[in-house]
């Protein structure tokens, strides 16, 4: 009987000693998307998760951004949700709304390692659900103006200062577009910018309008307001009456990066992403500058990630615990050093492992300073629908004046084609 | 008797086992989702005709119904005009025939994808080689993926790229007709086009009809790869944006699955009224003729 009972304790001990080992963790699975650059830093950061003794992390990778909506949606449906995936605010309505989340505030509230208020707020508030942190931020970029310094220096041209007007910006871009050889066709072209909402929506803020009627509950696109038309007229002049940005033609043969890259673009509004291919530029220096301001105050867009967890998530405090890491100082450092994101967690986007001194942009203070003055659009359910057909309108009018209707009339369409799709519609 | 019926069971059971599972058991989930708001995420709520009465009030899916109609009004006729052709020049056993032959297949077994990505480069509209031939050749350059126009050619002609399926069809059928016929047909004075209108095309006209309805069928699908990578269903508003674009967008971008179930039955209900009629069409061509049913 007593050696019965010894052995009993010794194979108690021995299970105890061994079960709570890394090595015996469940695999968590997580779902990310994004380019080469940025999947090699979530692979990083697997790493480092699994170094440090975490548990096994197996990334389920998606390269199309535009395949992560499917991939996910048909994950969920087949009853094998990823415990974790990476998720823009703009396309988070969809999740939520379906109840497909789960809440992680109390999570995050009992979290010994993450404290929600070390994060930016704009980000954070994106992922927020009726005061329940659905989501918690991975990162927190903006939109911002990147240039090419040798053509502002070629020109004679003072680079973007911190107070910089759309009327300065548009003159600049002006006197960057030159017809180099003479032979009829623009070679550089002053400023790339997709004619998209959400590059014309800071401009729509900054000049005193609104894109929606009420940011908290959004019912129709309040872009019919005096202020708004005139921000969407600056907008379209830049191709149609200023001739600063490339023709219909010339965007669909060479997308905006790739002509920046060779030095045909002086200026392009872009997020943070496009770091890691421009910092391969070696004929020319960069750098970033705030987006210009149209009324008495500069305003940018938020253009944030964020780690969800679906309801029915196979290992959810598993998960968790990647959670932590990967948003902690080590996790946001790695994915920082990739260059592509802005660090969510404001500690880490104010030390040398974002601002990384010597590297380009050297004034990536930027897009930290942008982040006191941005905003976002709305996160609703049908959000991706209503920028869609925002998008179609906008394209059109930008590359077609001659066959698009006058502002007042596209922003009628844009009412009309949009009133369906809010809450209520 | 007995056994070879059992012995045809046995071997279609493999095929018919695989349609159940694999077309018959989706398309019924289908038809049932149309009914409901499913969006695979949430628990979906019937919604009885909801989405069916929203398709009809829907701008973009009454563009993409317009699309897809025209896209089959051309492409099909024209693949199948270009695969009879393409398949009297190559049915004679000529020098070259098998390297011809296997040129013109060759398209067709090369993946969508890589097809489609392939006409991207094509059709760009400032560094692409088709343009740098045309106006080489003094013709206007259309702007391929910038004007609706051109745009939904560019769609037509891709289609046309990958026409070798269809006309390997032809050569095997047209090798079927008897020699004599047509010795007969020229012995009673018929030239070469009265003896291909009145013996070659009646002859090959069940395999034209099947290939015309498949054809139909498939060009509902044949368009998403095309509007999906090359055209981005654009340029805007929605010069080619097809029905089955429309479905995926609905379906997986916007996560609206009961609403993109109505749209595909929708699409389905196109594709059988376009089969019907044409299998209406050609087989009265046919019996007028030959005296042919089909």
């Amino acid at each position: 009987m007593r050696r019965a009972l010894v052995a009993f304790v010794v194979v108690a001990l021995a299970a105890a000693c061994t079960a709570a080992g890394p090595q015996d963790r469940a695999e968590v699975r997580v779902m990310v998307a994004g380019d080469p650059e940025e999947l090699l830093a979530y692979r990083a950061v697997a790493d480092a998760y699994a170094a440090a003794g975490g548990g096994p992390v197996q990334l389920l990778e998606i390269e199309a951004r535009d395949a992560l909506i499917s991939r996910l949606s048909t994950a969920i449906a087949a009853g094998n949700p990823p415990d974790l995936f990476l998720l823009n605010y703009r396309y988070y309505g969809q999740f939520r709304e379906a109840g497909a989340l789960a809440s992680m505030q109390g999570r995050l509230d009992d979290s010994e390692s993450l404290d929600a208020d070390a994060f930016f707020p704009a980000a954070m508030e994106a992922f927020r659900d009726g005061g329940e942190q659905t989501c918690v931020p991975q990162n927190a970029a903006s939109l911002v103006l990147y240039y090419n310094a040798g053509l502002f220096a070629d020109a004679g041209i003072d680079t973007p200062p911190d107070d910089w007007t759309w009327d300065d910006m548009v003159a600049a871009a002006r006197t960057l577009t030159t017809d180099d050889d003479g032979d009829g066709t623009v070679d550089v072209y002053g400023l790339g910018v997709e004619p998209e909402i959400i590059r014309v929506a800071p401009f729509i803020w900054s000049g005193g309008g609104e894109v929606v009627n009420d940011d908290d509950d959004p019912r129709w696109l309040a872009m019919d307001s005096v202020k708004a038309a005139v921000a969407l007229q600056a907008f379209l002049e830049l191709r149609q009456f200023h001739g600063v940005v490339p023709t219909d033609e010339e965007a669909e043969s060479e997308d905006l990066e790739t002509r920046f890259l060779r030095g045909g673009l002086a200026m392009l509004m872009e997020s943070r992403k496009v770091v890691p291919t421009f910092r391969t530029i070696e004929g020319f220096d960069w750098d970033v500058a705030a987006l210009p301001r149209l009324g008495p105050e500069p305003v940018s867009i938020l253009h944030s990630d964020a780690y969800c967890m679906p309801v029915d998530a196979a290992h959810p405090d598993e998960a968790w615990r990647f959670l932590e890491f990967a948003l902690g100082p080590e996790g946001q450092a790695i994915t920082a050093g990739a260059g592509r994101t802005v660090p969510s967690l404001m500690s880490v986007a104010s030390s040398e492992a974002f601002l990384t001194p010597g590297a380009e942009p050297s004034n990536s203070q930027v897009f930290l300073d942008q982040l006191t003055s941005v905003r976002s659009v709305p996160n609703i359910a049908r959000w991706p629908e209503i920028e869609d057909a925002v998008n179609a309108l906008l394209e059109e009018a930008f590359y077609e004046p001659a066959i698009a209707p006058e502002t007042p009339e596209l922003i009628a369409a844009m009412q009309f084609a949009t009133d369906p799709l809010f809450p209520g519609g | 008797m007995r056994s070879e019926r059992r012995a045809l069971w046995l071997m279609a059971s493999p095929f018919l086992a695989g349609l159940a599972v694999l077309v018959a058991g989706p398309a019924l989930w289908t038809a049932a989702m149309a009914f409901t708001d499913a969006n695979l995420v949430g628990a979906p709520s019937f919604v009885g005709l909801g989405n069916f009465r929203e398709l009809l009030e829907d701008p973009t899916f009454r563009l993409a119904l317009r699309n897809s109609v025209m896209f089959a009004a051309l492409a099909v006729p024209l693949r199948l005009v270009l695969a009879l052709g393409v398949a009297l020049l190559l049915a004679r056993p000529t020098r070259g025939a098998r390297v011809a032959r296997a040129a013109v297949v060759l398209p067709a077994v090369v993946p969508d994808v890589a097809l489609a990505l392939a006409f991207t480069w094509l059709f760009n509209p400032l560094y692409g080689p088709l343009n740098a031939v045309l106006g080489g050749l003094g013709v206007p350059t259309p702007a391929w993926l910038t004007e609706a126009t051109p745009a939904r050619w560019g769609v037509i002609l891709m289609s046309l790229f990958v026409v070798g399926e269809g006309v390997l069809i032809a050569i095997a059928a047209r090798g079927q007709i008897p020699r004599e016929l047509g010795e007969m047909a020229a012995e009673q004075g018929a030239g070469r086009i009265g003896t291909f209108v009145r013996v070659t095309m009646p002859l090959m006209a069940p395999v034209l009809l099947l290939m015309a309805v498949r054809d139909t069928a498939l060009s509902l699908q044949s368009s998403f790869v095309p509007a999906l990578i090359v055209t981005g269903g654009g340029p805007p508003p929605g010069a080619t944006t097809y029905l089955s674009l429309f479905v995926y967008r609905e379906g997986f971008e916007y996560l609206r699955y009961g609403y993109a179930a109505a749209a595909t039955l929708a699409m389905f209900a196109v594709a059988a009224s376009a089969v019907w009629l044409e299998y209406r069409v050609v087989s009265r061509w046919v019996s007028s003729r030959s005296g042919w049913s089909a």
